[in-house]
């Protein structure tokens, strides 16, 4: 895949460009340090190894600019005559053929490394993008699955318990759908069953139990209700004939907000 | 041409404050509003005198000013306000976050703090000493192809439309010196004050935006002070990243993100569970690297 911006790899601004002025005059002056040593042998060298690290850390305009000019000072200041421009003799012109063929060839190899390299980094990082975009869907996705058995796991719940069923109570009714409807569900399912419009509309839906259970017991818990056990009286028999009957209260998180089942024990 | 601004109050208690790009109009938010909108968030996407398209020439401080001043009619109305912005306009989104630190999220698409992407001509540096000649009030930068768009049935679509009109839904066909030149103050300012940006931010940048190189982008995720932090790279868009190939894409993360912010703030009773062992494994990893950094 191509990516166009992967010649534009080197920082822009001013600093590159003090960065290859730096490098030029530290290649002169090394190379001044040397000459004693060197003479006329290697006149460029040093500026061929100042333009290579200009490009490899500057880029392709600034090391082009270190070349050019390292030339013009290699020639003038290492090529015999000595500080002389205006006499072009062997040496020059060996100078002006393999100084710039030479760094000509390590420039753009590296210049092409460094594309590559660039187009690899920017490739990893929409890899990388993509791999976390893909994390998030996934955690999304196990979040509504999660939310979707929770409310199959309360739908079944109310089934199965439909008989001892003494309330079901929303905990945020603001947000929440009305429990009523689940109680509505329920009765189509069953043709003996009746839908109480008042309780559809309430943030608590009365089950099948509820007319049994005492008020004051029944009040208690409309009021403050947690999951857990409870113990409640429930009429048996005859009139004002009440005994504590053990009941289960248990909470369930759905998409379609929490919910407390309040059931008795079977 | 001179669009009005858009608003759609149909969110809860979010609202997003959408900046489009350089002399250009709502127009090329349109898709990005109708998503959050969709998601709940109310958006408002202003007209801001001198930096919208068909105004008069405003130095960039008052393109600052009017849009904190639309931050603060938003922030009057709605518990979190968070400020988006489209090229330019992501610099002055970022402007406008520094001015008002309150700001829930910031989401950055194609931030241009330098115009250095792979389209834009090896000449352009001089364009800001042109300013500084009797050519500023005569010269104009054409856009000109690919307009910002990889998606070339859409591209055609626009040359059609910038021979017509001044303005198309990506943008102006042309961009007046004096303008160019604020932006390149803004920018300069935005540089400075990245910093101490501490609002939540989200950057989205295509490698191949032809623009604004991802140079630009990757200053601002290093040099941004805001402790989250997300950057998304696309490979399938150019510049325009809210009409191009990937558009879809950039308005689920920019809503997702939004929700993300708006929950992670101590007064949400329920934020967002991670349940999948990759993601939490990779959120692991990035927060030891972090730590070591």
């Amino acid at each position: 895949m191509e990516v166009r911006n992967s010649k534009r790899w080197a920082a822009r601004g001013l600093n590159r460009w003090f960065i290859a002025a730096a490098a030029l005059c530290g290649a002169a002056v090394i190379r001044t340090a040397l000459h004693p040593l060197l003479g006329e042998i290697m006149p460029a060298t040093a500026f061929l190894i100042g333009a290579v690290l200009v490009e490899y850390y500057c880029g392709l305009a600034p090391a082009c600019c270190v070349m050019l000019a390292g030339l013009c000072l290699a020639d003038y200041l290492f090529v015999p005559p000595y500080g002389r421009i205006d006499v072009i003799d062997a040496s020059d012109i060996r100078l002006m053929v393999s100084y710039p063929l030479i760094t000509l060839v390590v420039i753009t190899l590296v210049e092409r490394l460094r594309r590559a390299q660039y187009r690899a980094e920017l490739l990893a990082a929409v890899a990388q993008s993509r791999y976390e975009m893909l994390l998030r869907h996934d955690n999304e996705r196990l979040l509504a699955r999660r939310a979707t058995e929770e409310m199959h796991r309360m739908l079944h719940h109310i089934a199965q318990y439909k008989r001892s069923l003494v309330l079901i109570k929303a905990l945020d009714p603001a947000t929440s759908v009305s429990p009523g409807s689940f109680m509505a569900a329920e009765a189509t399912a069953s043709p003996a069953s009746v839908i109480d419009n008042a309780a559809f509309r309430a943030s608590i839906a009365f089950g099948a139990k509820h007319s049994q259970v005492h008020q004051e017991d029944l009040a208690r818990v409309c009021d403050r209700l947690s999951p857990g056990h409870h113990r409640m009286r429930l009429l048996s028999g005859g009139r004002d004939d009440w005994r504590p009957v053990e009941c289960i209260c248990d909470r369930f998180t759905t998409p379609s907000g929490e919910f407390l089942v309040l059931r008795t024990e079977d | 041409m001179n669009s009005p601004s858009i608003s759609s109050a149909k969110g809860g208690d979010h609202a997003v404050l959408l900046l489009h790009g350089l002399s250009s109009s709502p127009l090329e938010l349109r898709f990005l509003a109708r998503f959050l909108v969709d998601e709940g968030f109310a958006t408002h996407t202003p007209v801001l005198p001198g930096y919208s398209a068909g105004t008069d020439h405003q130095p960039m401080e008052q393109w600052i000013r009017a849009a904190v001043a639309e931050f603060d009619g938003l922030a009057a109305r709605y518990r979190h306000v968070s400020v988006c912005g489209l090229s330019m306009g992501a610099t002055l989104a970022a402007a406008v976050a520094s001015e008002r630190p309150a700001a829930r999220a910031l989401l950055l698409l194609s931030i241009t703090l330098d115009y250095d992407g792979w389209a834009i001509p090896w000449y352009r540096f001089l364009l800001d000493y042109v300013y500084y000649t009797p050519m500023r009030s005569r010269y104009r930068y054409r856009e000109h192809e690919p307009y910002g768009l990889r998606n070339e049935a859409l591209r055609s679509k626009i040359a059609r439309s910038m021979q017509k009109n001044q303005v198309s839904e990506v943008g102006p066909a042309s961009i007046a010196m004096p303008a160019l030149h604020e932006a390149g103050r803004l920018a300069s300012r935005v540089r400075k004050t990245l910093k101490g940006i501490g609002t939540d931010c989200l950057i989205i940048h295509a490698i191949d935006d032809e623009t604004a190189s991802p140079h630009n982008a990757r200053f601002v995720a290093s040099a941004v002070g805001a402790s989250f932090l997300r950057t998304i790279w696309l490979d399938d868009s150019y510049h325009m990243i809210t009409s191009d190939n990937e558009r879809e894409v950039v308005a689920r993360e920019c809503a997702l993100f939004l929700c993300e912010s708006a929950a992670s703030t101590v007064t949400t009773d329920h934020p967002t569970p991670v349940v999948s062992r990759a993601l939490a494994r990779r959120l692991r990893q990035l927060a030891s690297v972090a730590g070591k950094s």
